[in-house]
């Protein structure tokens, strides 16, 4: 059941908010509901896939306050926005700011179940790459700090030579430690190092 | 300061006091002739032939007073005796009249002596040498008659001789009555009863025309009046009136002829004008006042310095018509043939005649009041009219500040309808897919088909409440409760406070709050007050974006006090707060204070605004309180 998509809901107005995890629920989506955008943040969403839908206009912080906090904190669920009343300036911030959609209520099934869709599409992407990052990094953390030191300055596109000179080491050192890197990281060629190297380096939190 | 001048223009002034003494002594010569004339008073004799009630002497006496110049300066007094004939006649009653005169005028003698009617005149004229020989005598009211009978009179007797018209009385009846047949005369026994007697019957054959004349001459009263009661429209009757009847009684003319127009069953005439009133239909007359007059303007004359030969006189005492108008109507005489110079007696003039001013003033105060009157009235319509108008104006605008209210709170309304709407829409949905898939979730669909209906009249109810602000209804007067009124305006404005993000905390009354009044205004107030105070804390930091409204209740008046943490209201700013298009916002149009204060106070109450202590603006309202044991019992909602 994990696998199963867990969409959070915020949203002030307890009617709409039980009607869409109604909908949400015959869906075969998992929901859960928050009053408030303070109740979202004090109940940590766990991992599994999923996104929010949520309203901008609430009492308290608005539903762009929350957006701004969900990347502060990194948290990378993706957003949809549901407003009473989508005025240009408040929505296009919102979309600026990464948000998926910007629906007006009263929104349409299929449009709502659309977005979600897509929204939980991004989140699934955004976790197979963070998965992929993950992986390459453990493998560089398998890497000795001076094997750290060349693997960095290859894929800078560093000639050997510059290399030995800058870390003072020799020549044929720094081709063994290049071999010794390339095996430990399963890359065969200095371009698959370089694609490696394009992923962040911090990936994991 | 001017120096002594030796200019001409001043040179005439020492000559004045040579002119002073001369003036004076004119002055004193003048006044001092004048009250030597002044104590020169005139004494007239007036002596008459009857006694004093003999209204023809009395006519005579009024003519005379009238006509006699007697002033301050030159006095006339006038001293009035009667012969009282004929009741007193005869050699030893003269003589007794004459000792009395003698000696009563003997400190006051006659200047001039005015004799009146033939006997009195007859008197004088066989007395003169015994009784004031020398002084003028005037005499009046004396026929031609007697007058003939005295060749010799002197020069200073002196007068107008009297003519009775007997034969134009005569002939001016006959006239009038043309369908007379019979002329019927009457007469007396006393000496000039039987004098006009004879005259009558020598003169009356030649006027008479082809009318029969009778005379009833000589009779007793009671027979005359028996023969006349008797006669009938087709005969005229003319009479002199008698001294003496046939029975001896005595009489004055004017009294015989007065029983005899009460008793005549035809008209009667006279020619004596003391007649008129007395029932005779009138005559052709001299006039006794005006032969008074005459004789008053001779003594004038005399007393002016004139000798009595010198003054011209008529020849004899012009004579007039004169009738009484009630007995012309009375024996049908054609007004048309009332000569236009008679004497018209007893005509009651005319409603018209008589009122005719008081009428003409009467009827123009009527019209000028009625003219008041209605200007007041149409003045009244006018103001009522313009409060009506006014009144709709207000309710117009309010409506209008209702609207423009409501377009400010668009987006918090839509949001506010929306939501339920989405609510419902996503209920519907979410029932639609349990329904596809098939699966009996019997207890999933009733708690949304709740919910949808919940929703639904949620939508209405902010619909409802919307429609109740914004409707454009007729100001209304109604019992209403302020806290209930805050409450819903809490409602409607509670999306907007939250867009805004402004707290709106709410102090209801203790007690309940009634007033009377028209809900929806008083709502638009608070509105009014409420959205004022959001726009003032908008720029505040959050702490601050505070605004408290409170209801409260004293004694005679129902308080709401809307109080913000804003910026305050800027003192200049202050005493022009509550004028049209006065505002302080960039887009205001500076109506919504103005329309709250108009609302305000055609509920009786007031509207201020002042500073709050530390900070912000506290606008306060104040309403009559309704007193709750005045109206019937009612729910609150």
């Amino acid at each position: 059941m994990t696998d199963r998509a867990l969409i959070h809901v915020v949203d002030d107005d307890d009617s709409l908010r039980a009607a869409l995890l109604d909908l949400l629920d015959v869906a075969g989506y998992d929901a859960r509901g928050y009053a408030s955008t303070g109740e979202f943040l004090l109940h940590p969403p766990p991992d599994r896939p999923g996104c929010v839908l949520l309203d901008v206009r609430m009492p308290g912080p608005s539903g762009l306050d929350l957006q701004a906090a969900l990347q502060r904190y990194a948290v990378t669920l993706p957003v949809v926005f549901l407003t009473g009343h989508a005025d240009v300036p408040t929505s296009v911030r919102a979309m600026k700011a990464g948000a998926v959609d910007f629906l007006e209520k009263p929104v349409a099934r299929d449009t709502l179940l659309d977005a979600l869709q897509r929204a939980l599409a991004r989140d699934a992407a955004q976790r197979l790459d963070r998965d992929a990052a993950e992986r390459r990094s453990a493998r560089l953390s398998t890497l000795t700090p001076r094997e750290r030191e060349v693997f960095d300055r290859v894929v800078a596109g560093k000639l050997n030579k510059q290399i030995a000179d800058e870390l003072g080491i020799g020549l044929r050192t720094v081709k063994a430690f290049r071999a010794q890197l390339m095996s430990k990281l399963g890359v065969a060629t200095a371009a698959e190092l370089g694609r490696l190297a394009g992923e962040p380096q911090d990936g994991s939190s | 300061m001017a120096p002594p001048s030796a200019s001409p223009g001043l040179s005439g002034k020492p000559s004045m006091p040579h002119f002073k003494p001369v003036l004076y002594l004119a002055v004193l010569w003048f006044l001092l002739a004048q009250s030597a004339l002044a104590t020169e008073t005139r004494n007239v004799l007036v002596l008459y032939s009857n006694n004093r009630l003999v209204p023809g002497n009395v006519a005579v006496d009024r003519g005379l007073r009238a006509a006699i110049k007697s002033s301050g300066d030159r006095p006339v007094q006038l001293f009035s005796e009667f012969l009282d004939r004929p009741e007193f006649s005869g050699p030893a009653y003269e003589a007794t009249v004459m000792a009395y005169l003698r000696e009563k005028y003997a400190a006051r003698p006659p200047d001039a002596i005015v004799s009146v009617s033939d006997e009195a005149l007859d008197f004088l004229l066989r007395n003169r040498p015994n009784l004031f020989a020398h002084v003028p005598v005037i005499h009046t009211v004396a026929s031609k008659a007697t007058l003939r009978s005295y060749p010799a009179m002197g020069a200073d007797v002196v007068g107008v001789p009297l003519e009775y018209d007997f034969s134009g009385t005569i002939q001016q009846a006959l006239r009038w009555h043309p369908a007379a047949r019979r002329l019927v005369i009457v007469t007396g026994t006393a000496e000039r009863d039987r004098g006009r007697e004879a005259w009558l019957r020598r003169e009356v054959p030649s006027i008479a025309g082809g009318v029969t004349v009778e005379y009833l001459a000589g009779l007793p009263t009671s027979a005359v009046l028996e023969r006349l009661s008797r006669l009938g429209p087709d005969s005229v009757v003319f009479t002199p009136g008698y001294f003496r009847d046939g029975d001896g009684g005595l009489f004055n003319p004017r009294d015989a002829a007065a029983l005899m127009a009460a008793a005549s069953g035809a008209p009667v005439y006279g020619p004596f004008d003391p007649f008129i009133g007395t029932g005779v239909v009138g005559g052709r007359m001299p006039s006794f006042e005006e032969m008074g007059a005459q004789a008053g303007r001779i003594v004038n004359d005399i007393f002016a310095g004139a000798t009595p030969a010198s003054i011209q006189l008529p020849d004899v005492t012009p004579t007039k018509l004169q009738v009484d108008w009630r007995q012309v109507k009375r024996w049908g005489i054609d007004e048309r043939d009332i000569p236009a110079d008679t004497i018209v007696h007893y005509k009651e003039p005319t409603f018209w005649d008589k009122y005719r001013n008081i009428a003409v003033v009467t009827l123009v105060v009527i019209l000028l009041q009625a003219a008041l009157i209605a200007k007041l009235l149409l003045e009244q319509r006018r103001r009522r009219a313009a409060e009506l108008a006014v009144q709709r104006q207000r309710t117009e605008l309010a409506h209008a500040s209702r609207l423009a209210v409501a377009g400010e709170l668009t987006a918090s309304i839509a949001h506010e309808i929306n939501q339920p709407l989405g609510a419902v829409q996503t209920s519907a949905d979410a029932a639609d897919l349990i329904l596809q898939s098939g699966a009996d979730r019997r207890d999933d669909l009733l708690r949304i088909v709740t919910r949808i209906r919940r929703d639904n009249l949620r939508a209405s109810d902010v619909i409802r409440r919307l429609r109740a602000l914004l409707a454009r209804h007729e100001s209304e007067r109604k019992p209403f409760d302020v806290t209930a009124a805050l409450s819903d305006v809490a409602t409607i404005l509670a999306p907007e406070a939250r867009q805004r993000h402004v707290r709106v905390e709410f102090e209801p009354a203790t007690t309940s709050a009634l007033i009377a009044g028209d809900e929806t205004q008083i709502q638009q107030v608070l509105i009014n007050l409420l959205l004022n105070a959001m726009d003032s804390v908008a720029d505040m930091p959050e702490e601050r974006r505070s605004v408290v409204v409170a209801v409260s209740r004293n004694e005679r008046e129902i308080g709401i006090t809307v109080r913000d943490r804003g910026h305050g209201i800027a003192p200049e700013s202050l005493p022009k707060l509550f004028d049209s298009f006065f505002s302080t916002k960039a887009r205001g149009m500076g109506l919504g204070l103005s329309i709250a204060r108009t609302i305000v106070e055609a509920h009786e109450g007031r509207i201020w605004a002042e500073n709050g202590a530390g900070e912000g603006a506290v606008f306060h309202v104040e309403l009559p309180a309704l007193d709750e044991a005045a109206i019937p019992e009612r729910s609150h909602a």
